[in-house]
């Protein structure tokens, strides 16, 4: 068995290893004779308000809803960074006009925005998808911008030399060398809009995941909240590495992080 | 023909302040069509700064230098460079860099493979043709680099240490790889380097820069038979002209 294999064995092994012995010391606990299930529901009703959920029809609706919220929030986000940040990175003019206004809203956290959105727009479906935007746009456009600066300037002077105009070095240089950041902007977006849509639904919303989990606290459905919190957790995960295989087949140019 | 004049050029770093620093001074130089030219110098003499401002990456705050009586402002694929830093693009095939010019000019899909074909087998890569950059050698880079300039054709390269970077077999390696690209394509080569053997082993002629500010001291004709081999590199005639330089460096 070569040692390459054996690491990433013992990696797995050790990975679920943390997982059961996380799952078990809560189990545990839970059958405690004087534990207070409304405060620690045991595993095995947390999987029962997962059936309960989906056959209440509760569970895909609200997962609907959330999806979509994420999927418009983080579209609009990350396609105004990409623009902006491209825009930024490349051209100083555009630089002096915008840096100053991004530093300065950038240290405002995007749950910050939700009082004003309420007032301007009311608690409307528009208001959730722009939080979500707002937050995908800010964490993401810093990237990118960061990604253009960072272009290698011998790849420029070498593209220059060889007779490229400004836009074809924009366009074949500095985009790809500016992907490995890209990407890191894009799943920091990811993350963003997961935590911008639960706070927003926790506030105000008719459905979604954020309003099964303050559905959960308001009748004491502590099971129900921690089905979701795992489901959150679940859903964000498998992005996560959906992103990352997307970002391995683009980027098998740059040196192998496994 | 193709022909590089530099006339009266002379370059300030901060011209006008306090602290203005002049690198080069009153530089005069002609590079005769198809010859091959090493400008040699101790660092910080200015030679590197002297060849950008060739490709037209800096403009000289004085002086001009000209293309075939052409002025030169700002790059132009006339006038290729290999740098001393690995410029090979990480992201695109050893075959996308070799045909990277040609594609910026909208050249068919025949053409580039044409050309990649020629070029990747005059380089010594035939084989590696859809391999990424970062699964190269060192050297093996420097190949894609050189092959990717003679590729878009220029009338002059420009070489600033490219194999500075390099181990001491892999350098004369391509040392000699370069010697033999330059006489099928008889192309202008104008090479920057501060290593005297590399100088003479390489130049129809080199051009000694002196240090601070950079000034043209000496200009060594070398009359040694072409090709040049390996043994040449521990002839007689050889040691004699790089120890004349080497005293000439020291002053």
């Amino acid at each position: 068995m070569n040692s390459k294999l054996f690491q990433n064995w013992g990696r797995l092994v050790l990975g679920v290893l943390s997982i059961a012995v996380v799952l078990l010391s809560y189990t545990l606990v839970t059958i405690q004779p004087d534990n207070n299930p409304a405060l620690l529901p045991p595993i095995p009703d947390i999987i029962g308000a997962f059936f309960t959920n989906i056959t209440r029809g509760a569970l895909f609706d609200a997962l609907g809803a959330s999806l979509y919220r994420i999927s418009m929030g983080f579209l609009i986000g990350t396609s105004c960074a990409l623009i902006l940040g491209f825009l930024i990175g490349w051209y100083k003019t555009i630089e002096y006009i915008f840096d100053p206004l991004i530093e300065a809203v950038r240290p405002i956290p995007p749950l910050a925005y939700i009082p004003i959105v309420i007032i301007w727009f009311g608690i409307e479906e528009f208001s959730r998808v722009l939080l979500i935007s707002i937050a995908c746009f800010m964490v993401c456009v810093v990237n990118v911008i960061a990604g253009m600066k960072n272009v290698p300037k011998v790849y420029v002077d070498a593209a220059s030399t060889m007779g490229a105009t400004r836009f074809q070095i924009f366009r074949t240089v500095a985009i790809p060398a500016a992907t490995p950041f890209i990407f890191t902007g894009l799943r920091v977006a990811l993350a963003a809009a997961w935590t911008t849509l639960v706070a927003a639904e926790l506030i105000a919303a008719p459905n979604g995941l954020g309003f099964l989990l303050q559905e959960g606290r308001r009748y004491f459905l502590t099971d129900q909240v921690m089905m979701i919190i795992v489901i959150i957790g679940a859903c964000a995960f498998t992005m996560d590495r959906i992103f990352r295989i997307v970002q391995a087949r683009l980027t098998r140019w740059s040196e192998a992080r496994e | 023909m193709s022909k590089i004049v530099v006339e009266k050029l002379s370059h300030t770093f901060g011209k006008g302040t306090d602290d203005a620093l002049t690198v080069l001074d009153d530089i005069n130089l002609s590079f005769e069509s198809g010859s091959f030219n090493v400008i040699v110098g101790t660092s910080g003499c200015g030679k590197s700064t002297l060849l950008k401002m060739m490709a037209g990456l800096y403009q000289p705050s004085d002086g001009k230098i000209t293309l075939d009586g052409e002025t030169i402002e700002g790059t132009g694929r006339k006038r290729g460079m290999v740098f001393q830093q690995d410029a090979v693009f990480p992201w695109m095939t050893v075959a996308r860099n070799i045909s990277y010019g040609p594609r910026l000019r909208g050249a068919s899909k025949k053409e580039c493979a044409e050309v990649e074909r020629k070029w990747i087998e005059l380089v010594g890569l035939t084989g590696f043709e859809n391999r990424w950059p970062r699964e190269l050698s060192g050297g093996m880079r420097k190949r894609v680099d050189i092959g990717r300039v003679y590729a878009n054709d220029p009338d002059v390269l420009l070489m600033d240490e490219p194999f500075g970077a390099l181990d001491a077999q892999t350098k004369e390696r391509m040392q000699t790889e370069l010697q033999e690209l330059w006489q099928v394509t008889g192309k202008t080569v104008i090479f920057v380097t501060h290593d005297l053997e590399e100088a003479i082993f390489l130049a129809d002629r080199v051009v000694v820069l002196s240090a601070r500010p950079g000034r043209v001291s000496h200009i060594e004709d070398i009359r040694l038979d072409r090709p040049r081999t390996n043994e040449i590199r521990l002839s007689e005639d050889l040691l004699a002209i790089k120890r004349r330089l080497w005293d000439l460096l020291e002053h």
